[in-house]
């Protein structure tokens, strides 16, 4: 459940009067996936995105965590209008790092038309590009990740350890109680990282352990959500776990999944009854108030899970360009009062709701 | 302490005495600094606004990229973006749309759109996002949408939401206002919209205007802007900020200075009015200055009263002049905007600056005027020997001294000289110079002018033996003639200024008026509501005006823009059918044009406007290449002619050569014929009737006419408005020296009444001499003003806006101007000397000063 | 005031001064004594005025030392002699030049102005020359005689060593100037000062203690009886 709530805008605008607007895919049960074609982008869904986080160590030790993220999303735009100009396809890319050295984290982002081979996200295989940020997917299978952002460099190489997860039915994830609220889902855990950090005029070479996800989906919240929480997790035995819940007006649940595939690549799917979010710990954003539960302790089936933030500041203002308040940051996993891996936290709709 | 007080007492019974002298001195000093002030105000009021609103439209940008026409392939656009060196581009496609709803048939109202990729102007131009509404975050990237400066939005009353209108050629595009700009310039009319959409409204397809590069840090701006440029070639120009801002200065440099200068010549005849008050009064007082002289004032302390007199005044004067240039300056930008009615700076609604700096310089060149104007009548009073001074009728030696013949020849040697200088920096700086080197020799040469034509007057009359008063009169005006010059140079100088001015301006209607018979010929003009150069009449629609009935004879034409210099505003190119064999059927030449059998058969002809002479060096005969076509053509300058409407330069071409190289069968205007038994009703009729009829403007040449000079005259409001008030000093002038000198006369009268002359034959001489000084100071302030109206003519104008034009007198408003200054001048003298008898005769005669 | 009233007012020592190539004054030499009150007359061009001018500092002698007070006079220095005339000299004017835009008081306190002097003697000497109550009157609101009177007053206020008077009577009618001259024998020997009187009339002159005759050989006294 990874989303960028600027596409959410996106998805409800409508501007105007379009001679010819232009007509999507929906998404359905019963498509198989197929690679590498799959692992390409998907022009006729509305929105797709590419979603990397992870852990990375410094040569020194010190743990860092890191988010890489390109979002496709096609727009309404007059499929009339002959200009090479015409924003038929927004990509937007977003990295931050999480440092508890300085208890904060750098980010930055970036939103351009597709267009003039400046800007694009190309089908057959991953092969995204944003100016001079890159998401591309080599020919050995190894994603690179290449970012030139204002205040950070990262130059990584992400090699996967295991076979991809598809999530949901083989791929097909639902994300609501009605026919059509699902995207296609997959994910690629265990990616094991090797590149450079350059950043305050120093660079540092890093390796670590990442998660991908990719979805592409033509809805994304169904009507009464109001915000979600996201985990993402690669556990030390090998296992990949991921868990999400769709938070809806009332504090309830609006929908909720959950698996887990241990190394052998045994999956186990949980219901949205079976999976239950406890919060332990909150802490209050001095920047814009928001409350934000960064402790968590979460129930699958008959395993409960316990969430340490890696640093509690993770959160991301970026009113000023999307408008959005959101908390992505680095958390270790613990079972049984001991660390079992690390993986991704993602909150959103804590400040007000997930705007329409 | 005590020396404190004595000169105030001497200055405030100096005052109190003669309050009406000071308030004139006060006055001319006001009028000159206040006009010197408002214009410079005015001007750079004008000229940072535009400036910084054009720069607001480049944002942070290090380098604007253009091409030599108005838009250019898109194509360059990735690859500027892959550029090394390159942090970001920002590509601009900019419109200049029609606004139906604003077109009354005179005036051709265009909205300026940018149309801008949102994520890539985001980073150089900041300012100029469009802000939709809340629940429209996406309305920057519609294509119905358009974005309105505040100013625009007053300007088309439209709120957010609302429909507007706009056309370009004759195509009508309906856009939805969604919103204001984050941070448009004040006053600044502006829109905004997606670059693909305004592509695709706008029949831009595939083209942009200009692209706003923002280099990575380290990177050397000029290396990196010559090596692009090389890579670009020709038909691209790259332009820095400062170059952007040379162009602004350059587009309305010739017309600030000139207006500059004119109001530098009313300070300075303010000056030569300071001048010849300061020396009435002093020479009217040199006994008191001698006396105290010889109850022990020093030299210095003399020198320093009088100095002080003359700066109190200037202080006085400039302080009031700072107040009223500033009410005045408001007052013409609220009237007439900024460009006082010439048209330089439209769209714009400027603020009016506090500039202290400028403040101070124009108030401490109204103190020095004044000290400089005291300065060689203060000396002279200092340094007289106070034993012959204290004795009456001194004063003419103290004239003797103000003589300088070898000054006035010198001056109007000079002047002679300055004539024949070509001009510094395109501007026509030795020729003011010229102006006033005329100006003080005219007034310097002045005494013995009048000397001699009185005393030959004079000896006529003794010829005649009769009339004891014209005796009188004459005897004093060639006797005294440096007191009468003294009176007249204030005058002479207004008046010479206000006659050239006058010739000057007949000369340039009358050859507009010519000019416009010229290149009017046709009946009736049609053209869409803006000149764009990719939209227009298409060929179908040029056949269907074609098709018409009752058209004798139609010529289409096509003009475009040419960027030929980046720190040049661009120049205009025309295609036309034109008489290759005599360009003069259809031109208003200049000079026999090359005629076609001197050219090669290859050649392809233009014609060039004088403009493009003096800016570019296009002779006839030369060959010269033009940015029309990539790679760039040559082309024959075969003749130029004169063109009062594109002061930057204009090109005309055959429509067929235009056609055969671009390829562009696009027209913007057509002239037609018509038919004998057709009306111009009938075919305008038939014009609005076609389908694209209401997109077009019609009309008839005379229309035209009426209107260019109508404009023609509202940018010369201003000169009309400096003119009258170079009158209003100079009469002050007139008035303040008459009765000054009357009242120094006040014994002579008494005497002369006491020997039997009746009041009113005192009061006749009076208004006979001032008659005659005035009389004698118009002729020559007409020779004056003619010799300047020539320079003005013959060297300020082409060398300011590179055009020629014919000399005209004009006759009547000349005869009018120098009756009504005759008639001022003795009214005046007769006033003063109704007040110099009214008092007591004894009283007169035993005043000793 | 001053250090010793014995010392000569005024010593003029083989004084020549010529104008255009004529001799005005030739080898004059003449001393004034403290408290003189001396009349010159002469005929017309003889030099009077000349002599005046020189002895003003208004004008420098060819050859020869002008003394006012033992100070020598050098016709070069400017700044020096107008020092030495506003601290010295009073002067009466045969056309009394009193400043048309400023009171009688301000008139009369112009010397002491000149010289840093405290102004209150100028209605004193107001007063003393009988413009009582006068002293805000401008000039246009006087008599000949009174505008003289003011000018006497002018003269005598700083109290200076040395009056010069220019035919100080010439523009006054008979009765007037009795009464003027009268007036400034009577300030001069009130305030101690030494006094020259350029006149052409022999009654003007009679009022002095001394008659000098300025000819082209010099000043010599006039061997002349004493007009009843």
């Amino acid at each position: 459940m990874r989303c960028f709530w600027i596409l959410l805008l996106w998805l409800f605008f409508q501007g105007g009067m379009v001679a010819a607007p232009p007509e999507f895919s929906p998404v359905a049960p019963g498509r198989v996936l197929q690679f590498p074609q799959d692992f390409g982008a998907h022009p006729e869904f509305r929105i797709e995105w590419w979603y990397v986080t992870g852990w990375l160590e410094t040569e020194e030790g010190h743990p860092l965590g890191f988010q890489v993220t390109f979002f496709r999303t096609a727009t309404y735009a007059d499929t009339d209008n002959p200009s090479r100009f015409s924003p038929r396809q927004l990509i937007v890319a977003h990295v931050a790092l999480s440092d508890p050295a300085t208890g904060q984290l750098v980010h930055d982002q970036k939103i351009r038309r597709e267009g003039f081979d400046l800007v694009y996200a190309r089908t057959g295989d991953t092969d995204i590009r944003l100016d001079d940020w890159v998401f591309v997917r080599e020919a050995g299978g190894s994603y690179r990740a290449q970012i030139d952002a204002h205040n950070l460099r990262l130059q990584l190489t992400l090699a996967p350890t295991q076979p991809l997860m598809l999530q949901g039915d083989q791929g097909y994830s639902r994300r609501g109680p009605e026919t059509g609220q699902a995207s296609y889902y997959y994910s690629a855990p265990h990616l094991s990282v090797i590149g450079t950090i350059h950043r305050n005029g120093k660079t540092a070479n890093v390796t670590g352990t990442a998660w991908l996800d990719h979805e592409w989906s033509h809805e994304l919240i169904g009507p009464g959500a109001v915000g979600w929480d996201w985990v993402g997790a690669n556990l030390d035995d090998g296992s990949a776990w991921v868990v999400f819940q769709i938070r809806d007006r009332t504090g309830g649940v609006f929908w909720a999944y959950a698996a887990l595939r241990d190394a052998s690549g045994q999956m186990t799917i949980y219901a949205p009854e079976e999976v239950h979010f406890y919060p332990e710990r909150f802490w209050r954003s001095a920047r814009t108030q928001a409350t934000y539960p960064v402790a968590t302790r979460i129930r699958t089936g008959e395993i409960e899970w316990q969430l340490v933030p890696l640093m509690d500041d993770q959160e991301l203002d970026a009113r000023a360009s999307i408008g959005e308040v959101y908390w992505e940051g680095a958390v270790t996993i613990v079972r049984e009062g001991k660390p079992v891996g690390r993986g991704y936290l993602e909150m959103t709709g804590y400040l007000q709701p997930i705007s329409r | 302490m005590s020396a404190a007080l004595l000169s105030r007492w001497l200055l405030l019974g100096e005052w109190r005495a003669h309050r009406w002298q000071c308030l004139v001195a006060i006055l001319a000093i006001m009028l000159g600094v206040a006009l010197g002030f408002s214009v410079h105000l005015i001007n750079t009021a004008a000229v940072s606004e535009f400036s910084a609103a054009t720069k607001s439209l480049s944002g942070v940008s290090d380098l604007t990229v253009q091409a030599t026409q108005a838009t250019f392939d898109e194509s360059l656009y990735p690859q500027l973006m892959q550029t090394d060196g390159v942090a970001a581009a920002s590509p601009v496609l900019e419109i200049m749309a029609g606004v139906p709803a604003k077109a009354d048939g005179r005036d051709d109202p265009a909205l300026k759109i940018l149309g801008l990729d949102v994520f890539r102007a985001a980073t150089i131009t900041p300012d100029l996002l469009g802000i939709p509404a809340e629940d429209q975050p996406f309305d920057t990237l519609s294509e119905d949408a358009i974005f309105l400066s505040p100013a625009a939005m007053e300007w088309l009353a439209v709120r957010p939401g609302d429909a507007l209108q706009l056309s370009l050629g004759t195509k009508t595009v309906s856009l939805r206002v969604a919103g204001g700009l984050a941070r448009a310039h004040a006053g600044q009319r502006l829109a905004v919209m997606d670059v693909g959409a305004a592509q695709w409204h706008f029949d831009h397809v595939g083209l942009l205007s200009r692209i706003e590069l923002k280099l990575r840090p380290g990177v050397q701006h000029a290396a990196f802007k010559e090596a692009l440029a090389r890579e670009l070639g020709a038909a691209y120009l790259l332009m820095e900020g400062r170059d952007q801002d040379a162009r602004i200065r350059n587009m309305s440099r010739a017309y600030r200075v000139n207006l500059n200068i004119l109001a530098m010549v009313a300070l300075l005849t303010g000056a030569f009015l300071i001048f010849s008050g300061q020396v009435l009064s002093i020479i009217r007082r040199r006994a008191q200055f001698a006396l105290l002289r010889v109850l022990g004032m020093t030299r210095r302390q003399i020198l320093q009263q009088i100095l002080l007199e003359g700066g109190l005044l200037g202080v006085l004067g400039s302080l009031l002049g700072l107040l009223l240039g500033y009410a005045m300056a408001a007052g013409a930008l609220r009237f007439y905007g900024a460009d006082l009615g010439a048209g330089f700076f439209t769209s714009l609604a400027p603020s009016l600056p506090l500039n202290p700096l400028a403040a101070l310089l124009f108030f401490a060149m109204g103190v020095g005027v004044t000290i400089l104007g005291s300065l060689a009548p203060a000396w002279e009073a200092a340094h007289t020997h106070p034993g012959p001074a204290l004795k009456s009728g001194s004063e003419f030696v103290a004239l003797r001294a103000l003589r300088m013949p070898w000054l006035a020849g010198l001056c109007l040697l000079l002047a002679g000289v300055l004539t024949q200088l070509p001009p510094v920096f395109e501007l026509p700086v030795f020729g003011y110079l010229a102006v006033v080197l005329l100006l003080v020799g005219g007034i310097a040469a002045l005494p013995y002018l009048a000397s001699l034509s009185f005393s030959t007057l004079l000896r006529g009359v003794d010829a005649q033996g009769r009339g004891v008063l014209r005796t009188l009169i004459l005897a004093r005006l060639s006797n005294a003639s440096s007191l009468a010059a003294i009176a007249l140079g204030g005058v002479l100088a207004s008046f010479s200024l206000m006659v050239a001015m006058a010739i000057m301006v007949a000369s340039f209607r009358v050859s507009v008026d010519n000019w416009l018979a010229h290149v009017l010929p046709a009946d009736i003009y049609v053209r869409t509501m803006i000149h764009q150069d990719l939209r227009g009449l298409t060929p179908a629609e040029q056949q269907m005006i074609a098709a018409l009935g009752g058209i004798e004879r139609i010529d289409f034409m096509r003009s475009k823009s040419l960027l030929l210099d980046s720190a040049r505003p661009a120049v205009t190119l025309i295609a036309r059918p034109i008489d290759t064999r005599d360009p003069a059927n259809t031109l208003p030449m200049t000079s026999d044009a090359l005629p076609p059998a001197q050219m090669a058969a290859t050649a392809i002809p233009i014609w060039v406007s004088e403009a493009m002479v003096d800016l570019y060096a296009f002779e006839t005969g030369k060959k010269v290449t033009l940015p029309l076509t990539d790679p760039p053509q040559t082309f024959l300058v075969a003749g130029i002619w004169r063109d009062y409407g594109r002061q930057f330069g204009a090109i005309q071409m055959q429509l067929s050569d235009y056609r055969a190289l671009t390829g562009d069968q696009h027209v913007s205007d057509a002239a037609l014929w018509l038919a004998s038994g057709m009306t111009a009703e009938q075919l305008i009729t038939a014009l609005d009737d076609l389908p694209f009829g209401t997109s077009l403007a019609l009309s008839q040449s005379n229309q035209i006419r009426q209107r260019s000079l109508e404009l023609f005259d509202r940018s010369f409001a201003i000169t009309y408005l400096l003119e009258l008030i170079a009158i209003g000093v100079g009469l002050l002038g007139v008035a303040a020296s008459f009765s000054a000198q009357t009242l120094t006369r006040i014994k002579e009268f008494g005497m002369l009444r006491h020997i039997g002359l009746s009041r009113r034959q005192i009061r006749r001489m009076l208004g006979w001499e001032g008659g005659l000084l005035a009389g004698f100071g118009i002729t020559l302030g007409f020779v004056l003003g003619v010799a300047i109206s020539l320079i003005l003519i013959f060297i300020v104008n082409p060398q300011s806006f590179h055009w020629t034009m014919q000399l005209y007198m004009p006759w009547t408003w000349l005869s009018l101007m120098a009756l009504a200054m005759l008639g001022a001048a003795a009214m005046t003298a007769f006033a003063a000397g109704r007040r110099a008898v009214a008092g007591n005769v004894t009283q007169a005669v035993k005043e000793d000063w | 005031m001053h250090d010793d009233k014995n010392k000569p007012v005024l010593e003029l020592c083989a004084v020549s001064k010529a104008y255009a190539n004529r001799h005005v004054l030739s080898n004059l030499s003449y001393t004034l004594a403290a408290g003189e009150y001396v009349a010159i007359m002469g005929d017309s061009g003889v030099g009077k005025s000349t002599l005046l001018n020189l002895i003003a500092g208004l004008d420098a002698p060819d050859s020869g030392d002008i003394r006012l007070n033992g100070l020598a006079l050098t016709g070069d220095d400017d700044e020096a002699a107008t020092a030495l005339r506003r601290r010295f000299l009073g002067f009466i004017f045969q056309a009394f030049h009193v400043l048309p835009h400023l009171t009688l008081l301000q008139n009369v306190s112009l010397p002491l102005l000149l010289n840093g002097l405290p102004l209150e003697r100028a209605a004193v000497m107001l007063a003393s020359v009988g413009l009582q109550g006068r002293e805000q009157d401008f000039p246009f609101q006087l008599s000949g005689g009174e505008l003289q009177r003011v000018a006497i007053a002018r003269a005598l206020v700083h109290r200076p060593r040395l009056i010069l008077a220019d035919e100080p009577t010439g523009n006054l009618d008979p009765d007037t100037a009795e009464e003027i001259l009268q007036l400034i024998r009577a300030e001069i020997k009130a305030n101690a000062a030494s006094a020259i009187l350029v006149t052409h009339s022999q009654a003007a002159a009679a009022t002095a203690d001394k008659i000098l005759l300025l000819d082209r050989y010099g000043l010599a006294p006039l061997t002349m009886e004493r007009t009843p």
